[in-house]
Order: structure tokens, then C-alpha cells, then sequence
């Protein structure tokens, strides 16, 4: 029992990530499939192969299994949820409707109104009310409740999702509405608001519940189906899934509360970023992007912790769905090879946000696309290989990419290879646009970041991505393919439990909020024992609360100095520690000023992930650098003889100068003059630019 | 005149042309600079009308006092902060590098008296080269009354704003504790003022890092060519919008709706269309007089408006700024409601009210330029669901005032789809954010009873306006004042291309005993525990016939509440089988034809 497997199930390809027991990472990947399993498998055999075992006996032979999917994000998008009903607060409906307002552009009156995550038709008001102190204000009426309960199954109703105003300071009325459901409903699949994200803000709760009970039927169903897959191919070990808080929890407890299996992905890949920024080279603060086929995404680790946001967007912001829940911070724009690049009619050239996708694909595909993308100008700059595009498996049409190309410079007055390169240009300055905007509010300095760079597109334009930012170093994973999947290999159970307990360091609760730890401690026990009895230990835990200055609104995430708010000294040291987030992210601080709590939060990581950091295993065995290939790549104007290493073929401290491109099977990094890559002892590249 | 009239490396200046990308890069690079700024301010800042609400706007301004990059500005802030900055010249004409100055001066640049501007002049090389503009609503100025609104204050010395004509507040990024002194004795919240000015000024001096950063990196020529380029190429999207419409004068009627004891403020706004020229000329000089009320428009604001109603026209991507501005020109008339009001005239509430009509105005009026054209009227109005709440707080024994963000007015139908639902207003078009039941119970002490969006009330049409909102709320122990500035409750906001109004706006107050008593459209009541305010506010208006909206999203409609059966029926000429109760409801398309043929006919 020495395997562990992390699987990311994407859209388009599952990728596996197997570590044998010394710690060395084999990577497979494969097309993602309806039965998950299926493409599970295929990705599976991939690494079985290149470890030289079959498949049956690496799975009997594997203790831990981290399963993670994008099944529940691509439901929400593709709105394939269960028909669930939202219960209100009477007086109350339209919380999901009215949202909290905001919009991207002031002078855009051609973008729709999102719909709401659950369709009025399926709204009722409860009768009932609570006010802000926690007081009755009217009774939950019981026969009415009872009766819109009893009428649920004629509407088809799936599951049900409740919030009621005031439930995060006193659930009484939910938790009766709870047992009603039970008794009435006993197959329902419900979500109480308090429950699943008991907070201040009434459409972020029923965001979160609606969210959460949607999706129960669906991954129920999904995650007992890859399990029993699992078991029938002879796993026998530990089954996990990975959840949005960059962590893992035993499947069980994720059917339970599955909004936390959203984005689940993406979160991994920080999970990756620092691992190997940590062991390569030390760093605290790191940058994380991932290039997938349509999206970039980006994350944040600052001071060696993950950043982590409550505002997490399905789609568009104001347009999507906020989940409401806190999650991994990562932040998502869709940028991609297929983004198509145009003139506008004020002669300025634009790249996106039209793709042309996977279908009909750039030009250079040969499937009909017939319009200049990112891919294209890549190929017509040599930095994509046309014989050498997915391992060789897609042949790339040169002379269709200089041709679309080639109409896009005429209409700028450009050479063909500047076309190319200023497609590019602007390609990456959306991505630099995006890094800035995470790291701006959270008032990091790129400059003083080390950007860890994954994705199978990833190595196109991060070297100048990173010169505009400012940085000089850039490390790329050999796994860069399939961060994700590694990322899952190096994390722990992460548990999250939240409290709501009002507090003003004016006249400061210490009753409630230390009942409220109190609380939250209980539940971290309870949870911690349950993680016991199936033998993981060394559990630790942390406490935070959000609060903000007296008439701020957006909270801060604060790690609390203590694990109780007892005497004066440590109300001081409480607001100590707010004053210097503040004063790191908005870089102005008020000591003194008036302080408020909204929520505590623990946070419990049960270390199960890998602390052996090896090399990626493939290939290079005889640490001699092979010959490269060489081809003409066009750089900064000129075309110049380039050599292209095969990623296998260099070995650990080799130096590449730039010009030169590596091509990985599944991945290809450029790098440019005044650049230079070097090979780590852990097999990965850590690429320089001068700036 | 387009980018392939430049001879190749040199624009007709005879300047080398900037690589497209890297235009590209540094307008991206100034819009994050904004971005950054407005971040920092709103989640840097205290009261609610600024980090719930996000009434405030950041710009950069160039040195030359030509309006730059203002990304995610609210419209109504768009224009003026370059006669801002003009006016920090003429009066300090020996700037240093660690200023920064105070403007609230309606009179010449600013909006009203409740936004307080910060500019910061941004050196580089020993050279003034921008100036970074913060311009936030204030949760009090210091009036007579609890309410950064006056709508019948007959001059500024009734309303009772402390007035800042570009004053200096830092000198050397030290603050000028005057001024912090004075603000503190005549603002009814001194610590939240305080708060918000610091998140104020951080943005600004945000901005100027930033912009130091820019220009360090890419040299003060090259900075420089970049302004001029992206000035040109603003202006040739805007060149290209305006020659695709037809050369033509449209005229826009209407009105604020009578105040207490005013009667309605007409508004008449006249377009010109010149699409050869490629120029738009807007004419405010034939409308009223300055009113003895806080309704008048500042010079920023009357020009803003108009502008607004334009762009809303246009396609959203071009570039506002100084450079799309060439293209348009406002005519304004001194002493002129819609114009340039003079000294001591009360513009406390130049950014709403007469505000939003003016962009309903101008935007519904291009109707007039052809089929397809033209944007429909938005809710608009402050009624009690915006209303300025003040008292005092048993829970905290201190004082409470603040503006909240809770009902909603119906945003208007476009050509390209239905009215956006948390419209607002006119002139913040969606983008302000709402307050959470929840949130504002706590942080004052009120008890909301009932907030629900309203049936019928978005005007039907091809695409339907947005529906309004009706709130219900009140004291739970202690006296709450609510004062407030409602409109269209005589006009609601118009239709356009035979698209129907959207519904009318009315105020009550429930008694102890349940009885209504209707409350004026502008005004302050003081309720007690067990009394309560009710609001409705405005339906957007429809777009196109009601008769040739799709069928099917007239079934959406009603099974989603929308629209009644009936509206559907008589407004919409829709015949449906089944029902909407178990979602069997159909559109019968043979008896919908005939329907809609019938009452097509019955309108002659």
C-alpha cells in the first residue's frame, strides 16, 4: 500500500498524478469521459505504463486516492441542477433576484440580467421572522410550513434550500424547518443556510444553500459511482475528494456538502505553487497561474499561506453565481490559444474575448477556423512546432496560420512577424492584467513574488508576462501539464467551521465570541476524532474572524493571536493584528479605531498530503543532454537558429541560454533572449529574465 | 480618418507611431492604475454610501487638464474632473510635488457639495504631468439637515454644506490640520468623515505611486506620445459610431415631477446628429431658469448628463475620455436649471433628481434617429427605499446617519434585451452595489418588514423594463427621521419605439393602527416604533411593441411573475394553454396570431 493517486477530472482531459512510494510523481492524461472512471483509467494506464506496472495492481497497491472534478462547476454553468426549492423569510422573495446589485460597465445596457440561481416559480415564503438581536419577531407558522412542504413533491422538487433572515444569529426556525423536511420529505436532500454558511448576508447564505442543495443529488449520485468504479478495479485504500478550500475530505463528507467540491480544481494548483516554490527556492509570497485550454487562472500565496476569498464567482462577476462560501482565492479570465485577435474600428488591435475554441479551432488546426488566434501567431513565430503540437498527435497547418495572419498585419501596417508578436503582446497583457488584479487587493507586490507557472499554454508568454510584472524568476513545474493533479498530492484534510457572533472592540461581547470559539473548538473535535478513528493525526488547527474598522463593510480575514478574547491585553493584541492586515492591504491603518467581528473561523489541516518533494520521473536517465533540434524562431524583431530540447533529454542543473524552446509532451516553454532556464535538482525549470 | 491613413511608422503629426501593442499595454496599464484606486477606496472606506454603495469615482487627469482614464466610473462622475484639476491650476499655480487639495465647489467643476474630490498632482522628472482624482459622496457635509440631499434649501447658505473651493489638504504628504479641524466641528460624524477621507486621499496617492511607477518605466516622451495617440484613437471610435448614425435633430421633452411647493421642472434636450462632420451637438439653453431648490444642475453635471444619455446610445467600448469628448459639444446657458448655475445657487442635488432625467432625456430621445435606435427611460427617483435614515442608536448611545441602498427602481429596455433589474438610477446605471437586509439592520437600529420586486411594473414592450421595487420598513425602538427625493411619481419613465412606461412611484406611511396615509414625493418624516414607510419606486420603460416580443418570454414572464396573465393577455396579446401553477403553460400560437393581429387593428 505505498501509491498515492490525485486525479483532476477537467472539461476536456483527466489528468493523474501517481507517486510511488519513494515520492517520484508519473503523469497520465487522458480524454475526460461521462463515466468519470472511464477517463480515470485511461490516464491511469498512461502512468501504469511508464512505472512499468498494470493497472489492477497499482490501484491494489495504492493507499490514498484524491479525486477531484469539475462536475459540479460545469452543472451550475450548464444550469443541470436538481429542481430545487428556495425557502424564504416571508415579506422576503427575491434575495436571490436582487443580489447585492453591481455591475461591470456603466455605459453596457446590452448584457442581460443574470436569472437567478433558482427561478422565482420555485420560491415560497415561509411565514416566520427574526430580527437582528436574535428575537421572535413573528413565530414560525408550523401548518403553513407543513403544507408548502407537502406540496413540494407535486412541483417536482429534487431538494430543497432554506434561508431565513437572521438564521446565522438564531437558527431556531431553520433547524424546525429541518426536521419538518425529514419528516415529510424523508428522500429530499435539504441544506440549511445556517449550516452550510452561517453568515452575515442574506444572499450570500442562500446563495450558498441553494448552491450546496442543488447540487446534492448530482454528486451524490456522481461520487458513489466513481467509488464503487474504484472499488470494482480493486482499489482498497482511502478515498478522498478535493474541495475549494485547497484541501482534501473524505468523500462521504463531501455528498454532504457538496459546495465545496466547486472549483475544487483550480484550488489545487496553489496547493502545487507552493510546494514547489517552498522546496526549490524557499519562497513565501508566490504568484500561481495555470494556463488551460481557455482560461487563465490565478492564485495567491502570501506569507507561505494560500489566499482565500468569500468572493467566488460561477461565470461572469455580477453576471454568475457567488457561492458565498469562502474558498482558494483564484481568480479566472478566459484567455486561451483560441482567443481570436481583430482590429476595432478605431484601428487598435484587441485579442478575445471571441474564441474560437476547440471547434473550428485556430486556423493553423485546419477545421475551418478562419480567423487569426494566439495559436496562430505561436506558430507563426516558431514558437509552436507544427510536428511537434501534442506530442506530435495534431499536425499544425504553418501556411494557414501566416495567412490569417498575414490580413490581420496588412490591416495594422505591420510585417507579419510583428502581427504576430503584438498578438501575443496583447494576449498577455490580459493575463498580466489579471495577476495584477489579485495582487492588487491584496496589496502584494508582483516584484517581490516568485511566479510558478502551469498549464499545458503556460510557457508561450510567461517569460514576458513575468518581465512586465517586474519579476525575474518564473519556475516551471515539469508537471506544469497537470498542476492541479499535483497539487492534490501534497494536501491535507482541510476543514472549515464558521460562527456568526457580533463584536465591537468598543464594547467588546467576550461571552459570546469566547461561547462562539468555544463552539467552533467543539466542532474541530468532533471532526478531528472522526479523522482518528481512520488513523490520520497530527492535526492542527488555526481561528480568524472577519472584521472591518466600525462603518467599513468588507471584512478582513484576521488570524486570531489566541484561542480565547479574555482580558484587555488580548482585545489589544486582537485589534493589533487587524490594524496590520489592514495596514498591508490598503496600506493605511487607524490603531485604536473601533473594531468589528462578524464571524470566527476555524480552520483544521489534517496532514495527509506527500512532504516528500521528488523529481518528476520520466526519461532523463542518462544525465547527458541530448543534441537539440533546432528551428528558426522569431524573437524581438529577428529570426534566429533556435535549438528545441526535448523536456526529457536535460539534465538536472543544465543551463539553456535564450534563445530556446523545451518542449514537454504536454506543455512547451519558450524562452526568449536575455532569458535563460535553468534545470532544478527536482527535474523542474526555473526560468530568468533580465529586465 | 483611420489608421491606415498614417503613413507607416509616422501619425499625421509627424510623430512615430506607437507599437500597437504596446498602446495596447499601457492603456491597460492606466485603466489598473484606476482599477487599484477605486479598489482601495472602496474597500478602504466607511460609510456605506461608499463601500456598500460605491458612490464615488476615480479619474486621471492629464496635466493639461484633459480627462484621461476614468475606468468603472460611475457616469454621473464621468465628466468635470478636468475642470477640477483646471481649477487647481488657476488657483495654485505653484504646485509641489506632496499636495493635495479638497474640492466640493459646485461652481466650477465639481458635481455637488456632497462629493468631496481629492486631486493630487503627479510629478515625474521635476514635471507635473498628471493629476489623480478621488471624488467620494459623503455620508454628511455638514447641512442644516441630517441629509447630504436639500431639495428645497433656496441657497447654499440653507443647505449649510461647508464649502472647499480646491483648498489645499496636504502639503509635503502632510495633512493641513485646519482643515481636518473644521471638517471635524461642522460634520455631523466626524470619525466615519475621517475615515472616508483617508480612504479618499489613499486612493489618490495610489494613483500617484502608480503613475510615477508608469512613467519611470517607460520615460516621460514616451508617456506623453501614448497620451496623444490614445486621445486620437478615442476620438476615431468616436468618429466611427457617430458617422454609422443619420445626420438628424432629435428632441427630447419632459420633466421632474412638482416637489412640495414647486410645480414640475421641464427638461428639453436637442440633439444634433452631424454624421458626415461626425459630431454630436447638445442644446440645454432653451429650459427654465435656475429654481430657488436644490434641484439645479451643476456645470459638471448638466454637460455629464447628456454626455451619459449619449454614450448610453453608443457601443460601450469607446473609450470615455477627453479624446471621444472632441466629438461633442453641450450647449449651456448660464443661470439655467440644466446649466450653469450661479453663485449662490443650491445644487445639493445636481447628481439625481433632474440628474437622472436628463440622461433619460437624452437617451430615449434618439428614438427619434431611426429604428433600433435610442435607449428607453430608467426608474429613477430616491424615494424611501434610498432614503437618508438618521437618529440615534439605543445599542451603540451614538448617533446615526446614512443614506441607505435598498429599493430599486427598474432599469429601461434597450434594443438588445430587457431592463438590467438593479438598475437604480439613471446615473449610476447598475453599477452601485445594495444594501443587505441584514447588513443595515445592523448597523442601524430599523426593522425592514417586506422588500418585494412588483408585478407589471417593468413597461411592456418587445423588451420589457425592469420591475420596481416596493420596501417596507421602520424604527424598532427609538425615532428614525427619513428624508427623501422621489420623482416619477406624475411622469414614470417613457417607453420608446412604442414600447409602454414603466410604473409610477408612491410613498406612504402606516400608522399605528394600519392605516395609510400617503406621504408627498419629497420630503422627511420622523416615525416611532410601530409606525412604518412604505416606497415604491419606478418601472423601466418597454422597448418596441409589446405585440412582437417573443411569446415565449412572455411564458417566462408570467410563470415567473413577471407579468400577469392578464398583461399578458391584453398588453402582450399572448394566448396560452394549461397553466402557470404546475408549469403546463403553453403559447398557443395560432390564437396568440390572432390575438395580436385583433389588437393590433383595435389600435387603428
Amino acid at each position: 500500500m505505498s501509491h498515492r493517486i490525485t486525479v483532476d477530472t477537467g472539461g476536456t482531459f483527466t489528468d493523474v498524478v501517481v507517486a510511488d512510494a519513494e515520492g517520484r510523481l508519473f503523469v497520465g492524461k487522458s480524454p475526460t469521459s461521462e463515466r468519470a472512471f472511464e477517463g480515470v483509467r485511461g490516464a491511469l494506464e498512461v502512468a501504469a505504463e511508464e512505472m512499468g506496472v498494470d493497472l489492477a495492481s497499482l490501484l491494489a497497491d495504492t493507499s490514498v486516492f484524491i479525486y477531484s472534478t469539475t462536475r459540479a462547476t460545469n452543472a451550475i454553468l450548464e444550469g443541470r441542477i436538481a429542481r430545487t426549492a428556495m425557502l424564504l423569510t416571508e415579506g422576503f422573495p427575491d434575495v436571490l433576484v436582487l443580489r447585492e446589485g453591481g455591475k461591470l460597465h456603466g455605459f453596457d445596457l446590452r448584457t442581460p440580467f443574470p436569472e437567478p440561481y433558482i427561478p422565482r416559480r420555485l420560491t415560497w415564503e415561509v411565514p416566520e421572522r427574526i430580527d437582528s438581536e436574535g428575537e421572535v419577531v413573528a413565530a414560525l407558522d408550523e401548518a403553513a410550513t407543513r403544507r408548502l412542504l407537502e406540496s413540494l413533491p407535486g412541483h417536482g422538487i429534487e431538494a430543497v434550500a432554506v434561508c431565513l433572515l437572521w438564521a446565522n444569529v438564531n437558527p431556531a426556525h431553520e433547524t424546525r424547518i429541518g426536521e419538518l423536511i425529514e419528516e415529510i420529505l424523508p428522500d429530499v436532500p435539504y441544506t440549511l443556510s445556517h449550516q452550510i454558511n452561517p453568515i452575515v448576508r442574506e444572499y450570500r447564505r442562500a446563495s450558498s444553500a441553494a448552491i450546496d442543495a442543488s447540487l446534492k443529488p448530482l454528486m451524490g449520485r456522481h461520487l458513489r459511482e466513481i467509488a464503487e468504479d474504484l472499488r470494482a478495479a480493486g482499489f482498497t485504500g482511502e478515498l478522498m475528494a478535493a474541495t475549494s478550500f485547497g484541501g482534501a475530505m473524505h468523500v462521504e463528507d463531501l455528498s454532504e456538502r457538496p459546495i465545496y467540491s466547486v472549483r475544487s480544481g483550480p484550488a489545487m494548483a496553489p496547493v502545487a505553487g507552493r510546494t514547489y516554490a517552498t522546496h526549490e527556492l524557499g519562497a513565501e509570497d508566490v504568484i500561481v497561474c495555470d494556463t488551460g485550454g481557455t482560461s487563465f487562472d490565478v492564485s495567491l500565496i502570501r506569507d507561505g499561506a494560500i489566499s482565500f476569498t468569500r468572493d467566488t464567482w460561477l461565470g461572469p462577476q455580477f453576471t454568475g453565481h457567488l457561492t458565498g462560501s469562502s474558498s482558494v482565492d483564484v481568480r479566472s479570465i478566459g484567455a486561451g490559444g483560441g482567443s481570436i485577435a481583430w482590429v476595432d474600428p478605431g484601428g487598435l488591435l484587441r485579442v478575445g474575448p471571441q474564441s474560437a475554441g476547440a471547434e473550428p479551432g485556430p486556423a493553423c488546426y485546419r477545421r475551418g477556423g478562419e480567423r487569426p488566434t494566439v495559436t496562430d501567431a505561436a506558430v507563426v513565430l516558431g514558437y509552436i512546432g507544427p510536428d511537434t503540437f501534442l506530442g506530435g498527435r495534431m499536425k499544425l497547418d504553418v501556411e494557414a496560420a501566416r495567412e490569417v495572419l498575414g490580413r490581420l498585419a496588412a490591416q495594422l501596417e505591420l510585417r507579419l512577424e510583428q502581427a504576430a508578436e503584438a498578438v501575443l503582446a496583447v494576449a498577455n497583457e490580459h493575463m498580466v492584467r489579471a495577476i495584477q488584479e489579485i495582487t492588487i487587493n491584496e496589496g502584494v507586490d508582483p516584484r517581490e513574488s516568485l511566479v510558478v507557472a502551469g498549464g499545458g499554454a503556460a510557457g508561450l508568454g510567461i517569460a514576458p508576462i513575468v518581465r512586465e510584472l517586474g519579476c525575474e524568476q518564473v519556475l516551471v513545474p515539469r508537471t506544469a501539464g497537470a498542476l492541479s493533479a499535483t497539487g492534490a498530492q501534497f494536501s491535507d484534510i482541510v476543514a472549515e467551521f464558521t460562527a456568526s457572533s457580533f463584536a465591537d472592540t468598543g464594547q467588546f461581547d467576550h461571552a459570546g465570541v469566547n461561547a462562539a470559539l468555544a463552539g467552533l473548538e467543539a466542532q474541530v473535535e468532533d471532526f478531528a476524532q472522526g479523522l482518528r478513528a481512520k488513523g490520520i493525526g497530527g492535526m492542527h488547527s488555526e481561528l480568524f474572524t472577519d472584521a472591518r474598522y466600525a462603518y467599513q463593510v468588507w471584512e478582513l480575514e484576521v488570524p486570531l493571536p489566541g484561542t480565547r478574547i479574555e482580558s484587555a491585553e488580548d482585545l489589544a493584541a486582537l485589534s493589533q493584528a487587524f490594524d496590520a492586515v489592514h495596514e498591508r492591504v490598503f496600506s493605511v491603518s487607524e490603531p485604536g479605531a473601533r473594531i468589528e467581528c462578524l464571524t470566527w473561523k476555524a480552520r483544521l489541516h489534517a496532514p495527509i498530503g506527500s512532504t516528500v518533494v521528488e523529481a518528476l520521473e520520466s526519461g532523463n536517465g542518462n544525465g547527458r543532454a541530448a543534441e537539440p533540434a533546432r528551428r528558426d524562431v522569431f524573437f524581438e524583431g529577428a529570426w534566429h537558429d533556435t535549438p528545441v530540447h526535448r523536456g526529457g533529454q536535460l539534465p538536472k542543473g543544465a543551463v539553456v541560454q535564450g534563445p530556446a524552446i523545451i518542449e514537454e509532451p504536454t506543455s512547451t516553454l519558450v524562452v526568449p533572449l536575455a532569458s535563460r532556464v535553468t534545470v532544478s535538482d527536482l527535474d523542474n525549470y526555473l526560468l530568468e529574465v533580465t529586465r | 480618418m483611420s489608421l491606415a491613413d498614417h503613413a507607416d511608422v509616422q501619425d499625421a503629426a509627424g510623430e512615430e507611431r506607437l507599437d500597437p501593442a504596446l498602446l495596447a499595454v499601457i492603456a491597460n496599464r492606466l485603466d489598473a492604475i484606476v482599477r487599484e484606486m477605486t479598489s482601495t477606496l472602496l474597500r478602504a472606506g466607511r460609510s456605506a454610501v461608499i463601500n456598500v454603495a460605491r458612490d464615488f469615482s476615480c479619474s486621471i487627469v492629464t496635466a493639461e487638464d484633459e480627462l484621461l482614464s476614468t475606468a468603472e466610473g460611475l457616469p454621473v462622475h464621468v465628466f468635470g474632473s478636468h475642470l477640477q484639476t483646471a481649477e487647481m491650476r488657476r488657483l495654485h499655480p505653484e504646485l509641489r510635488e506632496g499636495d493635495a487639495f479638497l474640492d466640493n465647489d459646485p461652481y466650477v467643476g465639481n458635481t455637488h457639495h456632497a462629493d468631496h474630490t481629492i486631486l493630487v498632482p503627479v510629478f515625474a522628472e521635476g514635471l507635473h504631468l498628471f493629476t489623480a482624482v478621488a471624488k467620494a459622496h459623503q455620508a454628511d457635509t455638514g447641512n442644516s439637515l441630517p441629509t447630504t440631499y436639500m431639495p428645497f434649501a433656496a441657497d447654499i447658505y440653507e443647505e449649510g454644506a461647508i464649502s472647499f473651493p480646491c483648498v489645499h489638504v496636504q502639503r509635503d504628504y502632510q495633512n493641513v490640520e485646519d482643515v481636518m479641524r473644521m471638517c471635524r466641528r461642522r460634520i455631523r460624524v466626524p470619525d466615519q468623515w475621517y475615515g472616508d477621507y483617508l480612504a479618499t486621499l489613499g486612493s489618490a496617492r495610489t494613483g500617484e505611486r502608480r503613475l510615477k511607477e508608469l512613467v519611470d518605466k517607460y520615460g516621460v516622451e514616451l508617456i506623453q506620445r501614448f497620451v496623444r495617440q490614445w486621445f486620437d484613437y478615442s476620438e476615431r471610435r468616436m468618429s466611427h459610431a457617430i458617422s454609422e448614425l443619420p445626420s438628424v435633430t432629435v428632441v427630447g421633452e419632459g420633466q421632474h415631477d412638482s416637489f412640495g411647493p414647486f410645480p414640475a421642472i421641464p427638461i428639453r434636450v436637442e440633439a444634433t446628429i452631424d454624421a458626415e462632420a461626425a459630431t454630436v451637438e447638445i442644446d440645454l439653453r432653451d429650459n427654465v431658469d435656475c429654481v430657488p431648490a436644490g434641484l439645479n444642475q451643476s456645470r459638471a453635471t448638466a454637460v455629464n448628463n447628456v454626455v451619459t444619455g449619449l454614450f448610453n446610445v453608443l457601443d460601450p467600448d469607446i473609450p470615455h475620455n477627453a479624446g471621444s469628448f472632441r466629438r461633442i459639444t453641450v450647449h449651456l446657458r448660464e443661470n439655467c436649471v440644466v446649466g450653469v448655475p450661479l453663485h449662490p445657487t443650491c445644487c445639493s442635488m445636481a447628481t439625481t433628481n433632474v440628474a437622472d432625467r436628463l440622461v433619460n432625456i437624452t437617451q430615449s430621445a434618439f428614438e427619434g434617429a431611426g429604428e433600433n435606435l435610442g435607449v428607453a427611460q430608467g426608474g429613477s427617483g430616491m424615494s424611501i427605499g434610498n432614503a437618508v435614515i438618521s437618529g440615534q442608536d439605543w445599542r451603540t448611545g451614538g448617533p446615526y446617519v446614512n443614506q441607505l441602498f435598498i429599493g430599486n427602481n427598474g432599469g429601461p429596455a434597450t434594443a438588445y434585451c430587457d431592463g438590467w433589474v438593479t438598475w437604480t438610477l439613471p446615473v449610476c446605471a447598475g453599477l452601485l452595489y445594495r444594501d443587505s437586509v441584514e447588513i443595515d439592520e445592523q448597523k442601524y437600529p430599523i426593522h425592514m418588514r417586506s422588500l418585494r420586486l412588483l408585478q407589471d411594473s417593468g413597461g411592456a414592450g418587445r423588451f420589457r423594463g425592469a420591475p420596481s421595487a416596493e420596501i417596507v420598513y421602520g424604527p424598532k425602538r427609538d425615532p428614525t427621521s427619513v428624508i427623501y427625493s422621489g420623482d416619477g411619481h406624475e411622469t414614470p419613465p417613457t417607453g420608446i419605439h412604442g414600447g409602454l412606461p414603466g410604473a409610477g412611484a408612491h410613498a406612504e406611511k402606516i400608522e399605528h393602527d394600519g392605516s395609510r396615509t400617503p406621504l408627498p414625493p419629497l420630503g422627511q418624516v420622523t416615525l416611532e416604533a410601530g409606525e412604518w414607510v412604505v416606497g415604491v419606486d419606478n418601472g423601466g420603460g418597454g422597448f418596441g411593441d409589446p405585440l412582437e416580443r417573443e411569446p415565449e418570454r412572455v411564458r417566462h414572464d408570467v410563470l415567473e411573475g413577471w407579468v400577469s396573465p392578464a398583461a399578458a393577455r391584453d398588453l402582450y396579446g399572448v394566448a396560452f394553454t394549461g397553466a402557470a401553477q404546475d408549469e403546463t403553460l403553453a403559447v398557443d400560437a395560432a390564437a396568440t396570431a390572432e390575438r395580436r393581429s385583433s389588437l393590433g387593428a383595435a389600435r387603428g
